[in-house]
């Protein structure tokens, strides 16, 4: 198992944008919405006009989470599993039409956009990851996140995942569970009694699980607030393992 | 490593293609982009079909995957029954996934109202190809795609050394895809950043990028024995969305943090990967940096030689970072005790005086062994800059 510490952490989804929303939605949880977005306000006018609706999640819950005199000193992944494809697939359409595409949009599809929008408003210049991993993109991610611990264990990283559905006829094509989300949690090397271990095993038996009701990250977030001694995610490949340090059992 | 671009599929046919310089490897396409012909670098190799049970992720770009993949079916068969299928990781980079496919369908919806059949998600999605890959060979360990425009590949082999470091896996196979498709062709071209000839890199006739496609896949395993990935460099810009700081400042920031991280001084290195893309700004920023990095004055003159390889298979965007960390093993592998033989920068000769162009490769250039460093510089002002290196004969 690899352990690590959860410093602060912070989440958004329609209608729950504060942590008593969210210590309250752990007590009593359901379905996540869709639509909306936060306004990031607090982002210059200039910056907020080029963020869609998966940069302003990303970016307010990542300025939430992390304190301002320390946003451009810590490492970075973002992890989505699907990203701009709204964006990208107006563009896909913009070409079925034999239009020309706007420069600014091509740009701003990349995957490490967020990342990249980020880096611009938090003045940060440090080493910065972008990931996608399907059903597992929560746990890839948190995993990322510890690739970058162990190449910088002084520094540390904010793991910032998110995302809104792709639109009906291509979300019609896979499963998972409804709801646009973010969540970022502030990342250290473990500090003793508050630390959680995290280590991957053989997926379970496909009959025991259930298809999750909200997405994986979220789910961690409510095993966080519970204070459950451990937690089990992933439907697909092998399972992923979180343990509250001193918890015995898996 | 397996690998595949427009210069061929495998490392004994493409690797005396870029020593000679070849530049076979470029065609005319005029369907790419919208009311122009491009030079693009394709793949000429006929690709391998998907197997019936994965149709779901039946694309061009991981085709392209599986042709690197199938040169590196023996190691891994290997690693799976030495360490077992929960040990091993897939982490590929992709900027392009299979977008292009999506575009045929998108296409076909226009005019018919519906997708292709053929046409899935998880071709389009970015996380699709490590999944393709790890339900190939049949791993599961973790599995992801790393994202983040052209220093995907390279950011994937930094995070392939991580996770062995963790010890979450035993085997990682770690690389890049990327194909070419009318998005980056047309976005790309929006940008005004292509070329109309061959992309012409440190020259000062040049005038933007070619586009390229291909695949490099490396099975990564602990053993101290053969090419080590010595050093990681990694730096953001927090300048602008597709433009580099002018100066350089995070290029020569990854290549530092690589030498620290490799615990060598500039003057170890033999040989530079450049990003080299062809643009005015990239050549510009990127030769300062490395000049600022590498200095290069008598008698000494331990700055190492430098080459873009970008002319010989075009810019394959999110792969490109995997693509040239093969080249690079490529250039140790065939060391011998004399020296190695290094790749040739190719461009019409004619120097920018306005620019800081680094001590590039001569046809026929033989250096003594040393460590190889690549750069890779993303969209998003994402940097990746690697370093190689072997237990020299």
């Amino acid at each position: 198992m690899i352990a690590a510490s959860v410093r602060s952490w912070s989440a958004w989804s329609p209608g729950l944008d504060d942590s008593s929303a969210w210590r309250d939605w752990s007590t009593d949880p359901r379905e996540l919405a869709s639509g909306g977005r936060p306004d990031a306000s607090f982002l210059p006018a200039m910056l907020r006009r080029r963020c869609g609706s998966l940069a302003r999640i990303m970016l307010t819950t990542a300025f939430d989470c992390v304190d301002a005199d320390e946003i451009a000193e810590v490492n970075t992944v973002f992890a989505s599993r699907h990203g701009n494809i709204n964006e990208s697939i107006e563009l896909l359409d913009r070409l079925a039409e034999e239009k020309p595409l706007s420069p600014t949009k091509f740009s701003h599809t990349v995957h490490n956009a967020q990342a990249g929008l980020f880096s611009i408003a938090a003045q940060n210049r440090l080493p910065s990851s972008s990931l996608a991993a399907q059903e597992d993109t929560f746990a890839c991610g948190y995993l990322e996140a510890l690739t970058l611990l162990e190449r910088y264990p002084d520094r540390k990283v904010l793991l910032v995942i998110a995302d809104v559905p792709p639109a009906p006829t291509f979300a019609a094509m896979i499963e998972e569970p409804a709801g646009s989300y973010g969540l970022a949690l502030l990342l250290g090397v473990a500090d003793g009694e508050d630390s959680l271990e995290f280590g991957i095993s053989a997926a379970s038996d496909p009959g025991e699980s259930r298809a999750p009701v909200w997405p994986d990250a979220i789910e961690f977030l409510r095993w966080y607030l519970c204070g459950e001694p451990a937690l089990a995610l992933g439907q697909g490949r092998c399972s992923w393992h979180w343990k509250r340090s001193g918890a015995t059992g898996t | 490593m397996g690998m595949i671009n427009a210069l061929g599929s495998g490392a004994e046919e493409i690797w005396p293609r870029l020593l000679t310089g070849d530049q076979s490897g470029f065609g005319v396409r005029d369907d790419l982009a919208r009311g122009a012909s491009l030079i693009v670098g394709e793949i000429q190799t006929p690709l391998p079909q998907i197997p019936g049970k994965l149709e779901r992720y039946a694309c061009r770009n991981n085709a392209i995957l599986l042709a690197a993949l199938e040169q590196i079916e023996k190691p891994i068969s290997d690693v799976l029954s030495r360490f077992g299928r929960d040990r091993i990781a897939v982490v590929i980079g992709t900027s392009t996934s299979g977008v292009s496919d999506a575009e045929a369908a998108i296409r076909h919806q226009h005019q018919t109202g519906e997708l292709t059949k053929s046409f899935h998600y998880n071709q389009l999605e970015f996380g699709g190809p490590a999944s393709f890959v790890a339900d190939c060979v049949g791993t599961a360990g973790p599995t992801y795609a790393i994202s983040t425009a052209c220093s995907s590949g390279a950011r994937a082999l930094a995070t392939a050394r991580s996770l062995l470091a963790l010890g979450i896996c035993d085997a990682v196979i770690a690389g890049a895809a990327d194909s070419l498709c009318g998005l980056t062709a047309n976005g790309f071209s929006s940008l005004q950043v292509v070329s109309d000839k061959i992309t012409n890199p440190y020259s000062l006739n040049r005038n933007g990028m070619t586009l390229g496609e291909g695949a490099a896949l490396f099975l990564c395993t602990r053993d101290s024995e053969g090419i080590q990935l010595a050093g990681v460099g990694e730096s953001t810009e927090a300048h602008h969305m597709s433009a580099p700081d002018p100066e350089g400042r995070g290029a020569e920031q990854a290549m530092r943090s690589a030498l620290s991280d490799a615990r060598i001084g500039g003057e170890a290195i033999r040989y530079v990967n450049l990003h080299g893309t062809g643009t005015p700004l990239n050549d510009s920023m990127e030769g300062a940096a490395v000049a600022r990095m590498f200095p290069d004055s008598p008698p000494a003159n331990t700055a190492p030689k430098c080459s873009s390889t970008k002319s010989l298979v075009g810019h394959t965007l999110g792969a490109a970072g995997a693509i040239e960390a093969g080249f690079c093993w490529l250039t140790l592998r065939n060391a011998d005790a004399d020296g190695m033989d290094l790749i040739p920068h190719v461009f019409d000769g004619v120097r920018d005086p306005e620019i800081r162009t680094p001590p590039l490769v001569t046809p026929g250039m033989r250096v003594p062994c040393g460590p190889v460093m690549t750069n890779s510089f993303g969209f998003g002002g994402n940097n990746c800059t690697l370093i190689l290196d072997r237990e020299f004969p």
